[in-house]
């Protein structure tokens, strides 16, 4: 325990995948949380790829990981546009409304 | 041993501002709360020597996307509402997850113990250096199609939030840009004593 090892940081990004996941299930009624909890997951995966590429000496990881913070950035504009339109034509975000969108 | 010691100290605030993210009852909160995650795991990536993606960490999530929820937060009139949880429907998959990640962690802990020290690598050049030599050369078309994701998410986003009044005047561009001088301007002469007639 005396040295940082990538058990560490393996570890570390498990519990904020598994909180994120358990955001996604336990919230059933605000969609901005849910967009939210997407976020942490993929803080998760950006965690472990850097991680791993740090101690595998390898660069490649950290490319992947800016990769990956581009299509987040893109997913929540979208993700966001679409609760504004949302919002706008239902005056709530309620999640359980949202089977109505296919009409 | 400070790098250990570092590292408790901003998984356990990572660790608790996540969950305060899901607990907040106030979406506000929430963003503030993901804000100082993501501020947390900036310093690790900066402690274990990832430097650049740290710094874009903080650039694009706490000044771009955090910010963008807040703006989204604050325009729309989201009342407060509670969670909605029945625990007792989610209980076999939860055991379940809870099995797997449990054998994961006790796998790795025992039997997979890493004897790797990032302190022994000798890196010729730094962190920004490395990821730019491979960026640019490798990785040049998921570069370049990573630029056209974001235009692709810029114009989704506009034409999905636009709205078409057809009541507003507008400037029609076609027409402006094809006048010229002559239709606009005129050059009267006037002959002293007479004035201009108006046809």
């Amino acid at each position: 325990m005396t040295s940082l090892t990538y058990n560490h940081f393996f570890i570390l990004s498990l519990i904020v995948f598994i909180i994120g996941c358990f955001g996604l299930f336990l919230n059933r009624r605000n969609m901005i949380l849910i967009l939210m909890c997407i976020e942490i997951i993929l803080l998760a995966a950006n965690i472990n790829f850097v991680s791993a590429s740090v101690f595998l000496n390898d660069i490649n990881g950290q490319v992947f990981s800016i990769f990956i913070l581009t299509i987040a950035a893109a997913e929540a504009a979208i993700g966001l546009a679409i609760l504004v339109i949302y919002f706008r034509n239902k005056g709530e975000i309620d999640i359980t409304q949202i089977n109505q969108l296919k009409d | 041993m400070f790098l250990v010691g570092s590292f408790f100290l901003f998984a356990a605030f990572l660790i608790t501002t996540c969950i305060f993210v899901i607990f907040s009852k106030n979406p506000v909160n929430s963003v503030l709360f993901l804000v100082l995650a993501f501020l947390n795991s900036t310093f690790l990536f900066i402690l274990i020597g990832a430097e650049f993606v740290g710094i874009i960490l903080a650039i694009v999530y706490i000044g771009a996307v955090a910010i963008l929820f807040l703006f989204v937060v604050m325009m729309l009139d989201i009342q407060i509402t509670t969670l909605m949880f029945n625990i007792k429907r989610y209980i076999p998959l939860a055991l379940l997850f809870a099995g797997i990640i449990l054998a994961e962690i006790i796998y790795l802990t025992v039997f997979k113990t890493s004897k790797v020290n990032i302190d022994t690598f000798i890196r010729s050049k730094n962190n920004t250096e490395q990821i730019g030599d491979v960026l640019y050369t490798n990785y040049f078309i998921d570069f370049q199609l990573s630029g056209i994701v974001l235009l692709l998410a810029m114009i989704g986003a506009i034409v999905l939030t636009h709205v078409y009044r057809p009541t507003i005047k507008r400037q029609n561009i076609d027409s402006q840009n094809s006048t010229t001088a002559k239709d606009r301007v005129q050059l009267v002469k006037i002959k002293p004593g007479e004035g201009i007639k108006d046809d």
